[in-house]
């Protein structure tokens, strides 16, 4: 009953995210966020498609691994959106984020596009196996993403702190579940699937609550404006650790 | 197996991080009221916490001789908790104000275009050792009483009030009235 339960809760939620979002005018706001929730709509379209015009066909695994990169990729939109609202107002934690995000997406981008001609077998536990691995790297991006965002102190409005949080809750469950698949086997199956598709339940509701209305993301005080640039900045505060650590050490030496 | 510890201690790093942005308090920092904090931090640090008067009291040799040569037990060992409870409470307070100043760097800044990531991860790990240092000093206070690193501690208050004379020349910017500006503002408007 899960097989079919899950999903069609999961369309409900998504249906009402999209309908909130057209009635909020979020589409404009949050593009590439909504972008996926559409390839996620499409992707279950195509899957139901393929499952309706033939029951059991092989072609169902093939096409099932297509969409789920498909949507892989463009959940990278997601954390696209969370760098320009959440870090854009502050040049240099985004400066921070963006040079770590690329060398994770350039790695991950190259990956997909040799990964074919690399991998000879394309079986399902090579796929599996590659899905963990492109979830490991989004699970890296987003606590290295998070990581800046705690370290500098960035504030983060309802909206894209729910949309963290959801898609942040998916990429644990998938790679928690894609990394005990591939280690347990057609044994974890039973497990997967359903916990695959109910964490995914999970964020989308997550996603409907905190963008059920518009709430933009705290702005900086413009009132204040330090008239130094960013080097006599490092070199005051370089200069204040090397002298308390000079004391220090002399003290500990004493 | 060690594959999927590997993948498993990823995913917790995710789940630890994401739990914190749960719990998160909805508080900026490096905005105005970020400045009055390090300024705040400061003015405590340069006029409560480490005038060589206050430090030299509350780690005065001669009061422990004083009450150990006069006083009965009971009395002594009063004492002795009263002064360590005293130092501990001095240490740490010292320890929030120089975060405070760390927290001035990081707020300042991310503003700037051209941070450099590397010298930004060397600042972390230096603040980090710093303040592991003060840390080091709590325990040694906690374990071995007041008098347990007088040196230390003599250090530890002249190092701070150097800090206290740099980060003063880094605050310099904010003069008495933009400091009245914000003071009048409710502290955390400018931050929500």
């Amino acid at each position: 009953m899960s097989r079919w339960l899950i999903p069609s809760a999961g369309d409900l939620v998504e249906l009402l995210l999209l309908f909130r979002a057209v009635q909020g005018h979020l589409f404009r706001r949050y593009y590439f966020f909504f972008s996926y929730v559409v390839s996620v709509i499409l992707a279950s379209v195509i899957l139901g498609a393929v499952l309706m015009t033939e029951p059991g066909s092989p072609h169902y695994q093939r096409w099932y691994w297509t969409v789920q990169f498909a949507t892989l990729v463009t959940g990278y939109g997601i954390l696209l959106e969370i760098l320009n609202h959440v870090l854009a107002p502050y040049p240099g934690a985004e400066r921070f984020a963006r040079i770590s995000g690329l060398a994770a997406f350039g790695v991950i981008f190259c990956f997909a596009l040799l990964a074919p001609v690399i991998i000879p077998r394309w079986s399902p536990g090579t796929v599996i196996e590659f899905e963990r691995d492109l979830r490991c790297v989004q699970a890296i991006f987003i606590f290295g993403l998070l990581a800046v965002i705690f370290y500098y102190g960035i504030p983060i409005g309802k909206n894209m702190k729910g949309m963290i949080m959801g898609y942040g809750l998916y990429i644990f469950t998938s790679l928690v579940s894609l990394a005990l698949r591939s280690y347990a086997g057609t044994a974890f199956d039973r497990v997967w699937d359903v916990v695959q598709p109910l964490s995914f339940v999970a964020s989308l509701v997550i996603w409907l609550v905190a963008l059920w209305s518009y709430c933009p993301n705290p702005a900086p005080d413009p009132n204040i404006r330090l008239e130094e640039d960013y080097e006599a900045l490092v070199l005051r505060t370089k200069g204040l650790i090397g002298t308390i650590r000079s004391y220090l050490g002399k003290a500990a030496r004493a | 197996m060690i594959t999927l510890i590997f993948f498993l201690s990823v995913a917790a790093l995710l789940f630890s991080s994401l739990f914190f942005l749960a719990r998160r308090k909805p508080r900026a920092e490096g905005g105005s009221f970020a400045l009055i904090e390090a300024r705040q931090a400061l003015n405590a640090l340069q006029s409560g916490l480490l005038p060589v008067e206050l430090v030299k009291r509350i780690f005065a040799q001669e009061d422990w001789e004083f009450v150990r040569s006069e006083a009965p037990k009971p009395v002594r060992i009063l004492f002795m908790e009263e002064r360590k409870k005293t130092a501990l409470l001095w240490i740490d307070e010292v320890r929030v104000q120089v975060r405070n100043l760390q927290r001035f760097h990081r707020g300042s800044a991310r503003s700037y275009a051209r941070l450099n990531p590397r010298v930004e991860l060397e600042l972390a790990l230096s603040f980090a050792a710093l303040l592991s240092a003060c840390r080091l000093l709590h325990v040694l206070v906690y374990v071995g009483g007041p008098y347990a690193a007088p040196r230390m501690i003599g250090a530890m208050a002249n190092a701070a009030a150097r800090t206290c004379e740099i980060s003063e020349r880094s605050l310099a910017f904010l003069n008495a009235a933009q400091m009245g500006m914000l003071n009048g503002r409710p502290a955390g408007h400018a931050t929500r």
